[in-house]
């Protein structure tokens, strides 16, 4: 009884008087604990050997205060960071919530639903320097696809889309949208699948279905994993150069640029790769939050059902 | 008797009204399911099917004003299956190793990650949560400026022009976001099906296997897409990493199209687009997977 | 460090199974006479056969081996930093963006090749001597850091079917600065009449992005006479009223032509591809872009466009307004030899080799003269000055034998950030788009620029 109950300790170091190798061990037995290490060695072995190195060069690479002087010099940091909280706020947001929403469509059953899924997973799918360049042509305000269907349709001349800040701004953020909306839809939709058959034909016989099956019954359920990705999106989007660099080039004149490419300029144009860093250093205090609330997130443990 | 047949006829009435308003409910969600589902067809193909025009385009122009493709031509399509155009001199080769950076990153993810998170989530091992803490500091710098100290270290363990390069660090960023989302998946699996099993005398890879596992399928297929396309797609360390023409993958030569002048983007948009499809291939094979709902077998919760 | 390496790498084997590794004593014999070499990749295949040529005539001719990596263009540039920063680098790579040898030279990460252009000394061009050399901020010195192989300049290309339609003929294009940009003004006026709405007549790169903006700035600078905005001494001249006339003066008439209508709208935000595919599509009728890979790409498949209808004004490049020559700025690709570099006898022994005459003239001509030589002596070869060639003589004249300057990070590096950071495009387009008087715009870009040359003193 006291092994089982040991067992489902939550690992949080408790006060345990006992002998040191019991309390070492968390409980686990002889044969299961070697096997427990065993199974963490590998990752392990590979963060030692492929992880803690270059972080611990890359924070030394953004660790000079003159790096962060010359930085907030540039006349484009601010509006950088502008940017760059848009980008963050709008992207990770919208995304999060429509794929919370499609991922409850997707439920559906029916082979039509999973053909759409899978148009729906294309953006994703293929490879993003190509699927951006495609937009950023579409999006010329001369001779691009969506100007030309504009005029074929209604006979307006559309817009030059990236020639304005915020319009560009926009089509980047759109553009994020677009492409990792699909990947986070499936994990929801792993993530309602998880919820137990049980559950939700008890909840749709009390009548709880709908918006209010929703509410009371499936977002409760999916809320931790849905906080998870909102903050692994987040601090994902924080070093994505790909959306900017190849829709809106972080023009027009320099105004669409966002922290990560603001880092990858002065990293690889300027030829100053301790610049660079320091760029994306410069969101550490926005980072290190979320990191710390992702760890207390991953520490609370609970069998929910 | 009357206030009977009156309140029988109230309830028929309020039945009818009752089924009449079901059925327009049940018919607006159904017109509703197909607005939304051709306004993620549109949404989702407008800007590949203009990477189609592209790739039909003879002369490769990006910048015309027809939206239907006017002289369409699959020479660039043939010229990507046949090698034919010089940056895709050695697309086959090329390929294959992305099959295999892909495979070896989706598979040591998924082993390593749900190995990972087995033993932290289910088997409670001491201080595990040290472990998925750790694993967040990779993501603290984003992976585009650990380049350079990636290049370094490579270099160092005499890794370098070497595939398991790329795979070691596709595997180091990936493994911890697989061992986030199995965590957070597993929760809703009772530990009490582990222990069950363990009663009845399984060893923990028994439980991995024959019971872990199977409940993760749906996470497992998720996180094993990601990984695919991951490193599918991934552009900046397969570059630095690998440097002869025989050891690039498909990424890589794409990236050749970026030359800063004339570039024949019918071929690269013909390129990305064969390219595109073994991921969504297995994706499609698995996805029964993805659907399969849980059955808790015997345990009651 | 030491510890977890170790252990890293005992865990890396046994996570990974490690691969093979080369058996020690072979290295070690064969980095005696092997060398690696990085390359940027061609814009036609025939630019990589050509490299590939001589190396292997090296190899036959010297008995060592050369590891050639051809690198794509765009990335290589990655490649570089990455592999200065870390430290473990190759014998030989080409300067790609050529900056990279002030901006290293100034770290002191090269290594001195003065000796490799010695051999050749008395055949480089005035401009190419000059390009190989950059200030080392830890020796104090200027040095010889670059070995000069190959060169490239900003002609004007225009399509003359286009310049036909609108009732004119290429005879008709003035001489003189202001006039011959005016004319393409008045061919988009006449195609608009005619119905063509998609047409541009300018096709100038004003926007923020890519180096195609600032080879155009420079060149319209150097035109209205703000040559000496940087001289050779490394100092910049901006209170010289005459520069800044000049840069007035460009970025008037730049932005000018955006605002009256006669450059493509979405020029605000074009990359350094956009132009190009601009004016393949026959979307402009002219634009000023570096070297002829416009012309040499399309010689293949479409031999009409690069005989007939595409002209390229080397000869032709117009004066300035007063009638008197303009000169080019010619960009080097130099051969560079990082410090770190296992191998640099056998490096040296390469671009010796490589930068004797008949070898760099026959790189470039089997390149298709997408790329010019460095040498005035070869200018004179039966390809350059083939007749039947519209292209190569006059890029040979403008870029070689006519009056050349080098770019001003040459003198100074800064102008290489300037560059980077955008400073004259900025200008640009705060006339173009919001409207702001030139000498407002030039004022705000000269305060820019000072902030960055105050970064690097040269002593």
């Amino acid at each position: 009884m006291t092994d089982s109950a040991s067992v489902v300790d939550v690992g949080r170091p408790a006060v345990r008087r006992g002998t040191l190798s019991r309390s070492l061990r968390g409980g686990l037995k002889g044969g299961e604990y070697t096997w427990a290490v065993a199974f963490v060695v590998p990752y392990v072995a590979v963060f030692a050997a492929f992880v803690a190195y270059p972080v611990v060069y890359g924070l030394w690479m953004g660790s000079e205060a003159s790096l962060y002087r010359e930085l907030f010099a540039d006349p484009i940091y601010q509006s950088t960071v502008v940017n760059t909280i848009l980008y963050l706020a709008l992207g990770v947001n919208v995304k999060m919530f429509l794929a919370l929403l499609l991922s409850g469509f997707f439920m559906r059953p029916g082979w039509w639903m999973k053909a759409l899924l899978l148009i729906f997973v294309l953006p994703w799918a293929v490879p993003q320097i190509s699927t951006f360049i495609s937009i950023h042509w579409m999006l010329n305000g001369e001779w691009g696809f969506l100007n030309n269907v504009l005029y074929a349709l209604f006979h307006t001349e559309g817009p030059s889309w990236l020639n304005d800040r915020w319009t560009a701004l926009g089509a980047v953020i759109v553009s994020h949208i677009w492409k990792w909306t699909p990947f986070w839809t499936l994990i929801l939709l792993a993530g309602r699948m998880a919820i137990p058959v049980e559950i939700r034909d008890s909840a749709r016989v009390d009548g709880a279905t709908g918006v209010r099956g929703f509410v009371h019954i499936t977002f409760p359920l999916l809320a931790n994993l849905y906080l998870i990705c909102t903050l692994l999106s987040t601090i994902f989007l924080l070093g994505d150069f790909n959306a900017v660099t190849f829709v809106s080039g972080g023009g027009p004149a320099n105004s669409t640029h966002v922290l990560a490419t603001l880092g990858i300029r002065d990293a690889f144009e300027i030829a100053n790769p301790r610049l660079g860093v320091a760029a994306v250093m410069s969101a550490l205090p926005m980072v290190i939050p979320l990191v710390i609330i992702l760890m207390r997130k991953l520490r609370t443990a609970e069998v929910q059902l | 008797m009357s206030t009977i047949t009156v309140e029988a006829r109230l309830s028929s009435r309020t039945r009818a009204r009752t089924r009449s308003a079901v059925r327009l409910r049940r018919y607006l969600s159904n017109a509703g399911t197909v607005v939304l589902s051709l306004t993620l067809v549109v949404w989702s193909l407008v800007p590949i099917y203009n990477m189609v025009l592209i790739s039909l385009e003879p002369e490769g122009d990006v910048f015309t004003d027809h939206i239907w493709p006017r002289a369409p031509s699959v020479e660039s399509f043939w010229g990507v299956l046949t090698q034919g155009h010089w940056y895709l001199e050695h697309f086959w080769r090329q390929f294959a190793n992305s099959l295999f950076i892909g495979a070896m990153v989706t598979f040591f993810a998924l082993l390593f990650g749900s190995l990972t998170s087995f033993a932290i989530g289910r088997m409670r091992i001491r201080h595990g949560w040290l472990v998925s803490n750790a694993a967040l500091l990779t993501y603290v710098i984003p992976a585009s400026f650990l380049a350079i100290p990636f290049y370094r270290i490579m270099q160092n363990y005499g890794l370098a022009d070497n595939p398991w390069s790329v795979i070691a660090a596709l595997v180091a960023f990936a493994t911890p976001y697989a061992i986030f989302v199995f965590q957070e998946y597993g929760r809703s699996i009772p530990i009490e099906v582990d222990e069950s099993a363990r009663i009845d005398g399984a060893s923990p890879p028994q439980i991995y296997l024959r019971i872990y596992l199977p409940l993760m399928a749906p996470a497992l297929v998720a996180v094993g897409t990601y990984a695919l396309l991951l490193a599918w797609n991934e552009y900046l360390y397969q570059f630095l990493l690998l440097s002869s023409k025989s050891s690039m993958t498909v990424p890589v030569a794409l990236a050749q199209f970026l030359s800063s002048d004339q570039s024949p983007w019918n071929f690269m948009m013909a390129t990305a687009i064969i390219y595109a499809a073994p991921p969504v291939a297995i994706y499609y094979a698995f996805r029964r997977r993805m659907t399969a709902g849980l059955t808790m077998g015997g345990v009651k919760g | 460090m030491a510890r977890l390496t170790r252990r890293s790498v005992l865990r890396g084997s046994l996570a990974l199974g490690a691969t093979s590794l080369l058996p020690l004593p072979r290295i070690a014999r064969a980095a005696a006479t092997t060398a690696t070499v990085w390359f940027a990749q061609g814009f036609v295949q025939d630019e990589d056969v050509a490299l590939r040529k001589a190396v292997t005539d090296y190899e036959k001719a010297s008995g060592n081996k050369i590891e050639l990596s051809i690198i794509p263009f765009a990335p290589e540039r990655q490649k570089i930093i990455s592999a200065i920063t870390s430290g473990v680098v190759p014998d030989v790579m080409d300067s790609n963006p050529n900056e990279i040898l002030q901006i290293y030279a100034w770290q002191d990460r090269w290594v001195d090749v003065s000796d490799v252009v010695e051999t050749q000394k008395a055949q480089f061009s005035d401009t190419a001597l000059q390009s190989a050399q950059a200030y080392n901020s830890v020796t104090k010195k200027r040095g010889v850091y670059g070995v000069p192989l190959r060169a490239a300049v900003v002609p004007c290309h225009i399509w003359r079917p286009l310049v036909e339609k609108a009732g004119f003929k290429i005879e008709d294009i003035p001489k003189t600065w202001d006039a011959y940009f005016d004319f393409f003004k008045k061919v988009q006026d006449n195609l608009r009449k005619q119905g063509e709405r998609k047409v541009y007549g300018l096709g100038f790169q004003v926007t923020a992005n890519g180096v195609d903006p600032y080879n155009l700035f420079t060149a319209f600078l150097i035109a209205h006479g703000g040559q000496d905005v940087v001289t050779r001494d490394g100092k910049l001249h901006l209170d010289d009223p005459k520069v800044k006339q000049a840069a007035i003066k460009a970025t008037a008439y730049l932005g000018g032509a955006y605002r009256d209508g006669y450059v493509p709208p979405s020029a605000i935000n074009w990359n350094d591809a956009d132009d190009n595919n601009a004016f393949h599509a026959k979307l402009m009728v002219m634009d000023v872009d570096g070297t002829l890979s416009t012309e040499v790409a399309v010689k293949e498949k479409h031999p009409e466009w690069y005989f007939k209808d595409m002209v390229t004004h080397g000869i032709g490049y117009p004066t300035d307004n007063a009638g008197k020559p303009v000169p080019s700025v010619v960009g080097v690709t130099q051969g560079l030899i990082p410090k770190g570099a296992k191998n640099v006898t056998v490096a040296k022994e390469f671009l010796k080799y490589f930068i004797q005459p008949k070898v760099v003239g026959e790189f470039v001509e089997l390149g298709l003269g997408r790329w010019l030589p460095v040498m005035p002596s070869l200018a004179k070869s039966p390809f350059w000055q083939d007749p039947k060639d519209p292209h190569l003589r006059g890029y040979i004249q403008q870029g070689l034998l006519g009056p050349t300057v080098p770019d001003y990070y040459v003198f100074n590096l800064a102008m290489a950030e300037v560059r980077s950071q955008h400073v004259w495009s900025l200008a640009m387009i705060d006339v173009a788009k919001d409207g702001v008087k030139p000498e407002a715009a030039v004022e705000k870009a000269f305060k820019r620029i000072e902030e960055i040359f105050a970064k690097y003193k040269v002593a």
